[in-house]
C-alpha cells in the first residue's frame, strides 16, 4: 500500500509492430499497461499514474499522474505505432512529470518498456540512473521485444545505477505463447515489491490461469473480507449440519418411529402458538434427553462451539424427520427454519431444565464469552423460569450465542 | 565573528531539535544504512561512528520542517577532516526543493565550512534573514576533499522559537 505516483513510459516505435507477442507487441505492451494501472490505483486509491510515449512524434506526456483510470485507458486508445524510441529523453522527461505530481508525499516511480533497441551507451544510461537515484526515484525496466547485443547489458547497467535498496527491478520477457502480461503479473513490477496490490494480482492471476484462485472460496479476503467471512461461516454451518444429520439420523431412526404421530401433533399446536418455534426440536429433544440427556448436551454445546448455527442444524435434522408425517406441518416448519436464525421460541419442556439454576449456569460458565454474573444473563435466567414465552421476546434483544446454548 | 561572543549568543539559544516535525523530514541522495537520523537524531548524533553519507554523489538535500515558526541563529555540522561538507547553502520556507532548482533562487545564507567548523564549533548566520523560519533545507553542495561521499556526524540548530520565548533565557544576555 505504498502511495506512489508512477508514470509509464510506452514503446510505440516501428519495432513494435512485430507479431512475436500476440498479437502484436503493440497490443501486448497495451494490455500490460492497462493491468498496471489498474493495480496501482487498487492497491491504494490515492496513487497516480501518468502515460507517456518515447517514439512516435516525439516524447510526449500522453496524462498527467492522475488516479482517474478512466482517464488512462481512454488516453491509450487510438495509439500509433512509428518513429524512434529515444530512451534517455523519455525516462527524464518521466522524472520531469513526476517531479510535478500534485501530492508531494508521494514515492516516484517509473516504469519503462523498453521494446526496440537501445542506441545509447552504457554511460549515458548509467548517469541517468544516478540522478534517478540521487532524487530518489525508483525504476522499473520491461525488457521485451527485440534481442539487441548489449541491450540486456545495458539495461541491467541502468537497474544497477537507479537501484536502492531493490526498490527498483528488472523483467525480461522473452516471446512466447504466454501474453506479456500474464508474465508480469508474477512480477515485482505488478505485486508492489511484495507487499500490496497482490489483492488485485492474485484476482488477475486466477482470471488468466482460469482456475482456482489461492483462496478459499474464490474470494480475496483483502478484497471483500464481509463476504468472504460470510462464505466460510455458511461452509462450517454446513459442514455442522451435515455432522448432525448423520448423527442424528442414526441416534434417532428408532426413537422418531415411536414418538413420530404424537410428536407431530404435540408439534402442532405449539406451532400455532409461536411461530418461530423450536418447540418440535425441543418437544424432540426433551423426549431423547430424558434418555441421554448429558451425552446429547455435550454433542450440542460441542457444535454450538465450533459456530453459532450449529444448534440450527440440529433443529432443521430433527424437524425435517419429524415433518415426514404431515405435509402441513412440514411447511409451517420449513417457514420456521427461515426464522429460526432469530429463534427464541418457547421452552415449555426445556423450561424444566432450565429451572435448575445451578445447572444453567454451569453450562454458562463453561461457555466461552458468557459472563454468567452478567446482569442480562441473570435477567434472563429469572425471566425463562417464570415465564418460557415472554421471556423469547427479551431473549430477542439479547446476544444469540449464549440464548441457543441455554436452550440445550 | 569571535568564538566568544559566538558562545555568549548562545546562551539564550536553544537546541531547535525538538521543534522539528519528523514527519516531514525529507532527505535526498542519502544512503539507506546511512541516514539522515545518524546525524540529527538524539543520541545518534552523539555516537561517532554513526553518520549520514550521501549516495550517489557528493551532495545532499536535507529538508526539515519545523513544528512551530522559529529563528534561526545559528548552526553546528560536524564531520570528517576530508569528507566532511564544504560549501552549505540554506534556504527557509521552501518546501520540496530539488536539486535541479536548488540553484533556480538565492540561498537566504551560505556558510563554507572550516575544519573548526567540523570540530563542533558554530557556524553563526546571518539572523536577520532567518527570523520566520517554518522549514529549513540544507543542501550541501561538496565536500573538503571533493571526495564522491560526503559524510556528517552531527548536526544541531540553534536558535529561538516566535511564539514560545523563554523568558528566563532572556535575562541572560549580558554583552551583544
Amino acid at each position: 500500500m505504498v502511495l506512489e505516483a508512477t508514470m509509464i513510459c510506452i514503446d510505440n516505435s516501428e519495432w513494435m509492430r512485430n507479431g512475436d507477442y500476440s498479437p502484436t507487441r503493440f497490443q501486448a505492451q497495451t494490455d500490460a499497461v492497462n493491468l498496471i494501472c489498474g493495480a496501482k490505483t487498487q492497491s491504494n486509491p490515492e496513487n497516480t499514474v501518468g502515460v507517456m510515449t518515447m517514439a512516435g512524434k516525439g516524447v510526449r506526456v500522453l496524462v498527467t499522474p492522475t488516479s482517474d483510470l478512466g482517464k488512462i485507458l481512454a488516453c491509450m486508445h487510438g495509439l500509433e505505432v512509428g518513429g524512434e524510441c529515444n530512451l534517455a529523453a523519455g525516462i527524464q522527461v518521466a522524472q520531469l512529470a513526476l517531479k510535478h505530481r500534485q501530492n508531494k508525499k508521494q514515492q516516484q516511480r517509473i516504469i519503462v518498456f523498453v521494446g526496440s533497441p537501445v542506441k545509447y551507451d552504457k554511460k549515458v544510461l548509467e548517469m541517468i540512473g544516478r540522478k534517478l537515484k540521487k532524487n530518489s526515484v525508483a525504476l522499473d525496466i520491461v525488457n521485451f521485444g527485440e534481442e539487441d547485443e548489449g541491450k540486456t547489458e545495458k539495461l541491467e547497467a541502468l537497474l544497477a545505477a537507479v537501484n536502492n535498496n531493490d526498490s527498483s527491478h528488472i523483467v525480461h520477457v522473452p516471446t512466447g505463447p504466454n501474453a506479456l502480461s500474464d508474465v508480469l503479473i508474477s512480477t515485482p513490477i505488478f505485486t508492489g515489491d511484495g507487499e500490496g496490490g497482490s489483492g488485485f494480482a492474485a484476482a488477475a492471476a486466477a482470471a488468466a490461469a482460469g482456475g482456482v484462485s489461492g483462496f478459499d472460496f474464490g474470494v480475496d479476503p483483502n478484497l471483500d473480507p464481509e463476504l468472504a467471512l460470510a462464505l466460510r461461516v455458511s461452509m462450517e454451518e454446513e459442514r455442522a449440519r451435515q455432522e448432525a444429520a448423520a448423527k442424528k439420523a442414526a441416534e434417532e431412526a428408532a426413537k422418531q418411529e415411536k414418538g413420530g404421530e404424537q410428536q407431530s401433533t404435540s408439534q402442532d399446536a405449539t406451532m400455532t402458538e409461536n411461530v418461530s418455534a423450536a418447540a418440535p426440536e425441543a418437544e424432540n429433544k426433551t423426549s431423547d434427553l430424558m434418555d441421554d440427556e448429558n451425552a446429547l448436551l455435550q454433542q450440542a454445546l460441542a457444535m454450538s462451539m465450533d459456530g453459532p448455527a450449529a444448534s440450527l442444524a440440529v433443529r432443521d435434522t430433527d424437524m425435517s424427520e419429524a415433518a415426514a408425517d404431515d405435509q402441513d406441518l412440514a411447511l409451517a416448519l420449513q417457514l420456521s427454519v427461515q426464522d429460526s436464525t432469530k429463534d427464541q421460541g418457547s421452552e415449555t419442556d426445556m423450561s424444566k431444565l432450565l429451572a435448575d439454576q445451578s445447572f444453567v449456569s454451569s453450562i454458562l460458565a463453561s461457555l466461552p464469552g458468557v459472563d454468567p454474573n452478567d446482569p442480562s444473563v441473570k435477567d434472563l435466567l429469572a425471566s425463562m423460569q417464570s415465564q418460557p414465552e415472554a421471556s423469547s421476546d427479551q431473549k430477542k434483544d439479547e446476544d444469540k450465542a449464549p440464548n441457543e446454548e441455554e436452550k440445550k | 565573528m569571535s568564538a566568544e561572543s559566538a558562545s555568549a549568543i548562545l546562551k539564550n539559544q536553544v537546541d531547535l531539535l525538538d521543534f522539528v516535525d519528523w514527519s516531514g523530514v525529507e532527505c535526498l541522495n542519502q544512503s539507506t544504512s546511512h541516514s539522515l537520523a545518524n546525524a540529527l537524531k538524539q543520541g545518534y548524533r552523539e555516537d561517532e561512528g554513526l553518520n549520514l553519507e550521501s549516495d550517489a554523489d557528493e551532495q545532499l538535500l536535507i529538508y526539515l520542517p519545523f513544528t512551530q515558526v522559529i529563528k534561526l541563529h545559528s548552526i553546528v555540522i560536524k564531520g570528517t577532516e576530508d569528507e566532511g561538507p564544504k560549501t552549505v547553502k540554506l534556504f527557509t520556507n521552501r518546501e520540496h526543493m530539488g536539486f535541479s532548482n536548488v540553484n533556480d533562487f538565492p540561498p537566504s545564507d551560505t556558510a563554507e565550512l572550516s575544519p573548526d567548523n567540523l570540530k563542533g564549533s558554530p557556524v553563526v548566520l546571518k539572523y536577520v534573514k532567518f527570523q520566520n523560519v517554518r522549514s529549513l533545507t540544507i543542501f550541501v553542495e561538496d565536500n573538503q576533499s571533493g571526495s564522491d561521499v560526503t559524510k556528517i556526524q552531527k548536526i544541531v540548530l540553534y536558535g529561538t522559537t516566535v511564539e514560545t520565548t523563554d523568558m528566563k533565557g532572556l535575562k541572560k544576555i549580558e554583552d551583544h
